[in-house]
């Protein structure tokens, strides 16, 4: 787990395990793993309001629980860049981790459209971001380590992602900010 | 659904709403303090640290670093800007800030540090000096890191409060060790007996404190000891006297030094520096003075008046006596010279008799009573004059060191004495121009006479080259020298007879009382009485030699006159006969017969005037009396007289006039010629001048006579007369010949012996006949008579011819006669007197009758 930067560290690690293996079609084993990611994810929010550093909101689109979707967002320059967010539960959950996707921002850029499916293909994409090692280190671990849960997937692949994406994407012009885009479209 | 997963759901969801808490970056709150200082909201200094996270306020600031003194006592502010984080500039401003507040702080060396923390140190200070009886300041200072004179500065308002010692030249000591070393200082100091260097003291001590306390004992400094020292002389625990700060004198020492002094100057009423100095007494003439008013130093001895009335007591019998005395047989042993001479100027009776010049201070000790003295130069006086006159000659530079001997001052008596001399050689020579004639004056001649001689000398090497022999040359000059040389010794001669040897001994034979003084050597007092009488001798012979002088100055003249007068008679004979000679010039023989015989009556009676005037003249040249100057008419000296006399003469001049003598035997006749020359040159200098060219001519005739003998002597006599002296005219001849004529004519009238007539009868005839005066030898005589033949009428040559055919047998019957035998030859003579007397009338008829 070396070679992360220390606030991710910190923050994983006060991410509490989860237990429980099973996928959507484990039935009441899967009752029981959601119930430890809603714990999992309350820990995290809780963790996040308290350094002031909320970043999500998510909620479970189904009943099962198997589709979220929310929003996420980020502030460069004083400014807030939000973008929504929806992934499924894959079936072979948790061996498989769930691709995590960002349609506002899909086509922007090629890394992205490569990566929309993050997790499975964080390898390549953090490779280019010289994030290379951190994340084959993340994802073999995350991938061999059932115990990591939603809100492991969010800390882990998303917050380092946006924090090293959005100010390039930004500076090159790709994103807009929501008022600039109302101000060009007013006039 | 089960109940729980939607209460998670709903947590969630709560959890996802609840407000995050609100947190500024250190970026946002960097620009809100800037915005705040930028809107004078905050209107003070606000400092930050190093890191850059922090603000903090100067008084937080002041506050902290007062914390942190507090805490620990001694901080330095290097520390303070650690502890603080605040960078040192705004430390160091606080920290003086602090300090000038704050009294019991100060800042040091960049520490800032507190009194309390001295006090601490002290304790330290004090617990380790309890253990150790001492402890170096810097090693105190080494401990603490700060300056020793921090150190001291800090520990010595603390000294006997909180550090019970004492600072001692970068020590401190407990009171017991100074009390130690207090004690061991007053045993020593109370020990010494005689004045010592302290600091040589202290070197004892400490080597045996550091003895005592083995390798550890730390060095105790001399200054230590000696504040001990200072402290005891101070509280009369030792007593005695400190000079220059290291020189100890004990009272003891001082007691015993001045009871010594006491009892030898009481008991002796004198007592030398030396005496004192040996006592250890530097300056004995303050000290003695301070204790003995009424003693008088003296240059070695320190005296009580006691001792004056003594030796003025003695002093003033021997003037009184008409004596002397030696204040130092008077006065004790150990005195002086010095110390009699200052003795001797105290006392009241010498000082009242050399007042009245009666007493004489003499050698610095001895006193002689003028009588003494005035008694003893008249003796001596009387002794002087037994001396001749002559042997007193003194050149000029004796003189002058008469006067150097005699009084010391060099330069006066150099001037005086070279003035006189030469006033009276200029009154000599002046003297001698105005006579016209000036014989010998050596001193005034001595210049002169060197380019004389040097003449002399180069045209005799003329002539001994034409000779062809170099020997004469060579015996002038070495005869020159040898001549200098005895004069130098002369005077060397005339000194001594002034000597202070001889002068000494003179007094020891006149006065044999200071042969008795035995004990000592009476040189002692004959040398300056030698010394005093000297000069006065001196002065009184000089007078009676001027009075000589002028004396003889006279006569001089008188007899310069008789020689002149004689010289002009005998050499008028010389030419008188020499005239007659002119007849024989055909017969060689007779001739130089003649001439010989002239020589040797005629020249030998001039040379000998000569010889003779000149001798006298020089006794009275040298003051000597000459009695009866004039009755010098007839003399005749025999040779060995001549070369005495000519010897006698004073430097050249004898050469000279040995040289004349000589030439008048016949034994180095060319130097006779340029002797007499150059001696007539001398005494006639004035004359000589006038006829100077002809002394060419002179040594032309020389040369002649050289070459052809006696004959030449004669001729040149002529000449060289006839050029000095008065010159034969005419007139003068006739009168000479007719004196001379009368002379023999009564000669002859009144001779009676036949021999000695014939010689006058043939001069008178010579007279008569040819008017010239002969003057023949008995060998000359036949020659003589054999030339009258042609003027005489036969029957007068008869009787001369019988007469003189006579007399030669009579004669020579008379030598070969054997005398007391009674035989014929005896008889014969008488026969033959008796013809002869027969004869003589007619024969003195021949000549009478003719007349």
């Amino acid at each position: 787990m070396e070679g992360w930067d220390p606030n991710t560290k910190s923050a994983l690690t006060k991410i509490p395990l989860l237990l429980t293996k099973a996928g959507p079609r484990d039935g009441a084993s899967w009752t029981q793993r959601l119930k430890e990611e809603y714990k999992a994810l309350i820990a995290y929010t809780s963790m996040n309001k308290s350094k002031d550093n909320d970043w999500f909101r998510i909620s479970a689109a189904n009943p099962e629980g198997t589709r979220w979707t929310g929003k996420c967002w980020y502030v460069h320059n004083l400014l807030k860049y939000e973008f929504d967010l929806q992934f499924d539960i894959p079936v072979t959950y948790p061996a498989t981790a769930p691709e995590l996707e960002l349609p506002q921002l899909d086509g922007k850029t090629h890394k992205l459209h490569l990566n929309m499916v993050l997790l499975s293909n964080l390898y390549s994409y953090y490779s280019i971001l010289e994030f290379k090692e951190i994340n084959s280190v993340f994802l073999l671990s995350f991938s061999g380590s059932p115990r990591f849960g939603i809100a492991h997937a969010l800390c882990l692949g998303l917050a380092p992602w946006l924090a090293a994406e959005i100010p390039i994407l930004v500076d090159s012009g790709m994103i807009k900010h929501k008022d600039d885009v109302a101000s060009a479209s007013e006039s | 659904m089960d109940e729980e997963l939607l209460e998670l759901q709903r947590q969630f969801e709560f959890a996802q709403q609840a407000k995050s808490s609100i947190r500024l970056s250190e970026r946002n709150v960097v620009e809100l303090v800037q915005k705040l200082q930028h809107l004078q909201i905050i209107d003070f200094d606000l400092l930050h640290t190093v890191s850059g996270k922090e603000y903090i306020t100067p008084e937080q600031l002041r506050l902290e670093i007062e914390a942190e003194i507090r805490r620990l006592g001694r901080v330095s502010l290097i520390d303070l800007a650690d502890t603080t984080g605040v960078d040192l500039y705004h430390v160091e401003k606080q920290a003086q800030y602090i300090v000038c507040n704050d009294s019991s702080l100060m800042l040091i060396n960049g520490e800032i540090i507190m009194n309390s923390y001295w006090d601490t140190v002290a304790e330290d200070v004090n617990e380790r000096l309890q253990e150790c009886s001492q402890i170096a300041l810097a090693e105190i200072a080494a401990q603490f890191q700060v300056g020793s004179e921090l150190i001291v500065t800090v520990l010595e308002p603390r000294l006997g409060t909180l550090v019970k010692g004492r600072l001692e030249g970068g020590q401190l000591y407990t009171p017991a060790y100074v009390a130690r070393v207090n004690a061991m200082v007053r045993g020593a100091a109370r020990g010494i007996t005689v004045p010592m260097n302290l600091s040589a003291l202290w070197g004892l001590l400490q080597s045996l404190l550091q003895e005592m306390e083995g390798a550890s004992g730390v060095a105790v400094g001399g200054s230590f000891f000696q504040s001990l020292f200072n402290g005891l002389v101070k509280d009369v625990q030792i007593l005695g006297s400190l000079r220059a700060g290291v020189h100890w004198t004990p009272n003891v020492f001082a007691t015993a030094q001045k009871e010594c002094v006491d009892s030898f100057f009481s008991q002796n009423s004198f007592i030398s520096y030396e005496a004192l100095h040996k006592l250890g007494i530097q300056q004995p003439i303050q000290f003695l003075q301070s204790r003995f008013h009424e003693g008088i130093p003296l240059a070695t001895t320190f005296v009580h008046p006691s001792m004056i009335e003594m030796l003025d007591a003695a002093a003033e019998d021997a003037i009184e006596r008409g004596s002397w005395t030696d204040s130092l047989s008077v006065l004790p042993a150990s005195f002086l010279p010095e110390d009699a001479s200052k003795i001797l100027s105290l006392c009241p009776s010498v000082q009242k008799a050399l007042k009245s010049n009666n007493a004489l201070l003499l050698g610095d000790s001895y006193v002689f009573s003028n009588g003494f003295v005035k008694d003893l130069f008249d003796r001596l006086e009387k002794e002087m004059e037994t001396l001749p006159l002559s042997v007193l000659d003194l050149h000029p530079a004796k003189a002058v060191k008469f006067g150097n001997e005699s009084s010391g001052d060099l330069a006066e008596s150099t001037e005086t004495g070279s003035e006189s001399g030469f006033s009276k050689q200029v009154l000599e020579k002046g003297s001698k121009k105005k006579k016209g004639k000036s014989l010998g004056n050596t001193k005034t001649v001595a210049a002169e006479s060197l380019p004389d001689n040097q003449e002399s000398v180069s045209t005799k090497s003329k002539k001994n080259q034409r000779k062809g022999k170099a020997t004469s040359s060579s015996q002038i000059s070495d005869s020159k020298s040898d001549s200098r040389k005895d004069v130098e010794k002369m005077k060397e001669d005339d000194l001594t007879e002034f000597s202070k040897e001889r002068l000494i001994q003179k007094i020891l034979t006149l006065v044999p009382d200071f042969e008795d003084q035995g004990a000592y050597n009476p040189e002692t007092v004959l040398e300056p009485l030698a010394n005093h009488l000297r000069p006065m001798l001196l002065s009184s012979w000089k007078e009676r030699r001027k009075v000589a002088l002028t004396g003889n100055a006279q006569k001089m003249k008188q007899l310069l006159d008789t020689l002149q007068r004689k010289l002009d008679e005998s050499s008028l004979n010389m030419q008188l006969y020499e005239k007659a000679l002119n007849l024989f010039e055909d017969d060689q023989s007779a001739s130089v017969l003649l001439h010989r015989h002239l020589l040797r009556t005629q020249a030998t009676s001039m040379v000998d005037i000569l010889l003779h005037h000149l001798d006298m003249h020089n006794k009275m040249k040298l003051g000597i009396e000459v009695a009866d100057f004039q009755n010098v008419e007839a003399v005749s000296l025999s040779s060995g007289e001549r070369i005495a006399i000519a010897k006698s003469f004073p430097g050249p001049l004898s050469v000279k006039a040995v040289a004349v003598v000589e030439a008048l035997e016949g034994k180095v006749s060319a130097c006779w010629l340029e002797t007499r020359s150059l001696l007539l040159k001398q005494i006639m200098p004035k004359k000589i001048g006038e006829v100077g060219p002809l002394f060419c001519s002179l040594s032309i005739f020389r040369e002649a006579f050289v070459l052809h003998g006696s004959k030449y002597l004669f001729l040149f006599l002529h000449m060289f007369s006839g050029l000095i002296l008065k010159k034969l005219d005419k007139k003068l001849d006739r009168t000479l010949l007719h004196s001379y004529r009368k002379d023999l004519t009564s000669q002859v009238s009144a001779e009676t012996d036949p021999v000695s007539l014939l010689p006058k009868v043939v001069s008178l005839l010579y007279i008569q006949v040819y008017g010239r005066a002969l003057q023949a030898p008995g060998r000359a005589i036949s020659v003589a008579v054999s030339r009258l033949k042609d003027k005489l009428d036969d029957s007068a040559y008869k009787i001369l011819m019988d007469y003189q055919g006579a007399t030669v047998t009579l004669l020579g019957l008379m030598s070969a006669a054997t005398g007391d035998e009674e035989d014929c030859t005896s008889d014969r003579i008488l026969s033959k007197k008796e013809l002869l007397e027969t004869l003589m009338p007619a024969l003195k008829g021949l000549v009478l009758r003719t007349s």
